[in-house]
């Protein structure tokens, strides 16, 4: 910044800082030439003037009257802004490659230091200076002094490029000392209010090497003179990050202990990137980074993604922060947009989209550091906030350059940014499409879905709208409605053959459709209204299979998630289509399921039958017989759950029933807990077992306290599977419910039993026939029919068993049950290949479960 | 239920007084919407190799 032979005012007056505001009344910043203001001069300035002073006296009246024409405010920003002038000029010391060091001091007073390494100011007399006074008090007390307008170009690349910098502090402050160590010796000057107490003197000898520069904010300036840490720690940690192997030391002296921030980064920007991601989730492992210098215009960018929709990109020009941007900017943002699209296009990404990626899209996520070096950097305006110099061309062509051969080699993170921006294109698509279909559904019913089948009903209160899956039960339950009061809106789920290996399912974006509009509330944030709803019952009629519960799973799910307030409201309901229907004789009845199909087998089978149990001798008939039954299904969808958890040795578990509802053993009202707490029971097990030919010992449980018998099963393998029949055992619904209903029927849980119905009797030699042959006795001059789907009812059938509000059962759906329908929709959606899986598999055969 | 978990990033939010609910955000609400409107959502169904579904038979 200031070197001797070279130090010069500028060859014309500031060439790029038109201010962007020109207060009224100030003929402007003559910036470096004589200005006399217009208003009187400020009363402080009068009392140490000399004729010598009169040149700088003008400038820095100026700076003293309008300090914000200079350093943006004399507010808290023109404060720290007074730090990042001096720090500047020691930063410009590191590019050039003379400083390593900074130091910033806030001292207790406020007043503040800036140590450097560098060179040091000149402290020669300047020839050509008609006062002769030294190069350091010509670059403190004159505007626009400095090495930087040289044409040899000392600093090539400087931010301080206006040298308006140093002696504005200067002018703003209460006082200013400068200490400058060069050649062995110390040189101090001071200064009050810009004015010098002194000319520059040796002081004294040293060894080092730089320069220091304390001043005290003037209060009559400004409005507060107080610092804040975070915010001087903050600009620091940017210039160290922008200036690789440059360490920036923040010293706080003012509260009771000090406070110290060391800023040091060899990574430079791409540390800087990483840094604003810490605690982020990252798309890319690593940054991208790359500096390319052409001429001598450096382009410096560091790119890193993350999964957020922020943007957050700092843009720098000779490592001054160009808040607005400027055209290495916008060269930075036609070269990312076109990069990933052009990326995207190759690899065919972006298909399912009309349009390109546009340029918000692929800026959500983006954490990223353009910095240009250009000798002679021209900004708009006076506070450097934008670049203007010619770079937009350079910066374009050399990152898409640089960007394609780094999509070529990581193809994984090429592929995460695209998908991300895709998804970004694709919220701006959804939201289109939702203003769309808002903006229709609210236009009148002229606009209505051509499938709904609307009732005439205009109080919404009254009106009931059917969602029927497949477009056969739609006609019957169009023709089976009742007009007045019920809509029929016929759904399908679309059927989506993937890779030809599989069939999905999902609902068109045409059906979505529909259903909004049906609906009338429109959709989004701003523009869904519940009160537009204009149906208060809107329940959801699907086969009882596979395929219907996915389909409900997909409506529930998108009412949870885009219409959430229905559900809040009570509005969503599962209609109940009956799964049998029955018929003896001329009567006929509708069953929802297996239970109902079961109970009402039983209570015929119990009209006309009588069982003995020969053990016991015990006579089961009627209703006796009918809970005997009902307890024994029950019984017996547990058995083989518990028998898996036995290593599949039914006498194994029968014998351990009996056991476990022995004498000493469980009675209904106990419990289970209690059959390990003590030693008795669990011998007893041992000896039971032992006396069936297996070979059982008695351990501890030590874990929990307890006894447990540990049974080894014969076998051929080795080693000889075990079973432990313990308290973690006992902990299962299939034991606890086998257990429990083993103990009530004790007395009727082994046959032989006799069978009975009018005049023929059977010999049944073991429970597990039982049930089958009572049901099938139930079963013989009854018609049982199964409806695969709801396409198999006629009209009156579904208006009998499903519409018809004195008859139907409906579920109303809450938010509990949504939330579970939406994890079972998570789980079905989710990346995680595993976990889905496992859940299709286990729930392939029990469909039950995928229904809320 | 007072925390949740925003369905498409996962972060926790609440129910009550979130005018975007289930979702943390109104980008992420928007994005939902957009996969179902360009029918990102499918359920996976049975293997192609078994026999068809109903209604898939009913297209044909």
């Amino acid at each position: 910044m200031f070197r001797e032979g070279i130090l010069r005012k500028a060859p014309s007056p500031t060439p790029m800082t038109t201010p962007r505001t020109q207060p009224e009344g100030a003929s402007g910043p003559a910036a470096g030439v004589s200005f006399a203001p217009e208003t009187a001069p400020l009363p402080d300035a009068t009392e140490t003037y000399t004729a010598d002073s009169i040149t700088s006296l003008s400038g820095r009246d100026a700076v003293r009257l309008r300090p914000a024409m200079y350093i943006g405010s004399n507010g808290e920003l023109g404060l720290h802004h007074l730090v990042y002038e001096v720090v500047d000029n020691s930063v410009d010391e590191a590019l050039a490659g003379y400083c390593t060091h900074v130091e910033v001091i806030i001292h207790p007073d406020n007043s503040i230091s800036v140590i450097d390494n560098g060179r040091g100011i000149p402290v020669d007399i300047k020839q050509d200076d008609p006062k002769k006074r030294s190069a350091v008090e010509i670059v403190l007390t004159e505007l626009h002094a400095g090495a930087k307008f040289g044409e040899d170009n000392t600093y090539k690349v400087s931010g301080g490029l206006h040298g308006v910098g140093v002696s504005c502090v200067n002018f703003l402050s209460e006082w200013l000392r400068v200490e400058v160590y060069r050649n062995g010796f110390v040189h101090e000057q001071e200064f009050e209010r810009g004015i010098p107490t002194g000319p520059l003197r040796q002081t004294g000898r040293t060894t080092k090497r730089g320069t220091r520069v304390s001043f005290k904010p003037d209060g009559e300036i400004f409005t507060t003179t107080t610092y804040d840490f975070d915010t001087l720690a903050q600009r620091l940690r940017e210039k160290a990050f922008l200036t690789r192997g440059l360490t920036i030391v923040l010293t706080d002296e003012r509260g009771e202990q000090e406070r110290r921030q060391e800023f040091f980064y060899r990574g430079g920007i791409a540390e800087f990137v990483a840094h604003l991601n810490r605690n982020k989730t990252v798309l890319m492992p690593e940054p991208f980074y790359c500096e390319v210098t052409q001429g001598d215009v450096t382009v410096e960018v560091a790119i890193q993604y993350n999964d957020g929709y922020d943007e957050k990109v700092f843009s720098f020009a000779n490592n001054i922060n160009t808040v607005d941007g400027g055209t290495h900017l916008s060269g930075f943002r036609t070269a990312l947009t076109a990069s990933i699209n052009a990326y995207a296009v190759s690899e065919g990404l972006t298909k399912q989209l009309k349009e390109n990626l546009t340029g918000d899209d692929v800026r959500e996520g983006l954490v990223a550091v353009v910095s240009v070096k250009i000798p002679q950097p021209q900004f708009e305006g006076q506070t450097k906030n934008k670049l203007n110099s010619d770079v937009k061309g350079l910066v374009d062509s050399v990152l898409r350059e640089r960007l394609k051969t780094y999509f070529g080699e990581h193809p994984a993170v090429a592929r995460r940014i695209i998908m991300k921006a895709v998804d970004a294109a694709r919220a701006r698509e959804a939201a289109r499409r939702a203003r769309e279909i808002s903006r229709k559904s609210s236009l009148s019913n002229l606009t209505l879905p051509g499938k709904l089948a609307d009732c005439s009903e205009r109080d919404p209160a009254k009106a009931e709208l059917f969602i029927v899956e497949g477009d056969s039960a739609g006609g019957s339950a169009k023709q089976g409605r009742d007009r007045r009061t019920q809509a029929i809106l016929p759904l399908k789920g679309k059927i989506l053959n993937v890779e030809k290996a599989r069939y999905d399912k999902m609902l068109s974006h045409g059906e979505i459709g529909a259903l909004i509009m049906a609906l009338g509330t429109g959709i989004g944030k701003s523009d869904f209204s519940i009160e537009k709803l204009r149906y208060h019952k809107i329940i959801l009629l699907c086969d009882a299979d596979v395929d219907g519960s996915h389909i409900r799973t997909l409506l529930l799910t998108f009412f949870y998630r885009q219409m959430p307030e229905l559900i809040e409201r009570g509005h969503v309901f599962i209609a109940q289509p009956p799964l049998y229907k029955v018929k003896k004789g001329k009567v006929e009845q509708y069953l929802l399921d297996d239970r109902e199909l079961n109970k009402y087998l039983l209570k015929r089978a119990t009209e006309d039958v009588q069982v003995t149990v020969v053990p016991t001798g015990q006579m089961l008939a009627g209703r006796e017989l009918a809970k005997f039954l009902d307890k024994l299904l029950e019984f017996e969808t547990f058995l083989p759950k518990l028998e898996r958890r036995m290593q599949r040795d039914a006498r194994l578990v029968e014998l351990t029933l009996q056991a476990c509802t022995s004498e000493d053993g469980y009675r209904p009202g106990r419990k289970l807990h209690m059959l390990f707490e003590a030693e008795a029971w669990p011998r007893r097990l041992v000896e039971t077992l032992s006396a069936a030919g297996y070979a059982a010992v008695l351990t501890r449980d030590e874990e929990h306290a307890l006894f447990r018998v540990v049974v080894t099963l014969p076998g051929h393998s080795t080693p000889e599977p075990t079973v432990a029949v313990d308290w973690e055992l006992a902990t299962h619904a299939e034991f606890q419910k086998c257990v429990t209903i083993y103990a009530e029927w004790r007395h009727a849980m082994t046959g032989p039993y006799l069978v009975n119905q009018g005049t023929t009797t059977m010999t049944i030699p073991e429970r597990a026939g039982l049930s089958e042959q009572i049901l099938a006795l139930a079963k013989r001059d009854v018609t049982i029919q199964r409806y695969k789907g709801l396409g198999e009812m006629n009209p009156e059938q579904l208006w009998e068993t499903t519409l018809n509000a004195e008859k139907r059962t409906l579920l109303q759906v809450r938010i509990n049950d949504a939330v579970e329908t939406d994890a079972v929709f998570t789980v079905l959606m989710g990346d995680a290949v595993e976990p889905r899986r496992r859940f299709i598999e286990e729930h392939a055969l029990d469909v039950k479960n995928l229904d809320i | 239920m007072s925390l949740i978990r925003c369905p498409i990033c996962g972060a926790e939010t609440t129910w009550v007084g979130n005018p975007t609910r289930p979702f943390c955000s109104e980008a992420c609400q928007l994005r939902d919407l957009g996969h179902w409107l360009t029918e990102q959502y499918t359920i996976p169904g049975t293997p192609a190799d078994a026999p068809p579904l109903d209604d898939a038979d009913d297209e044909s």
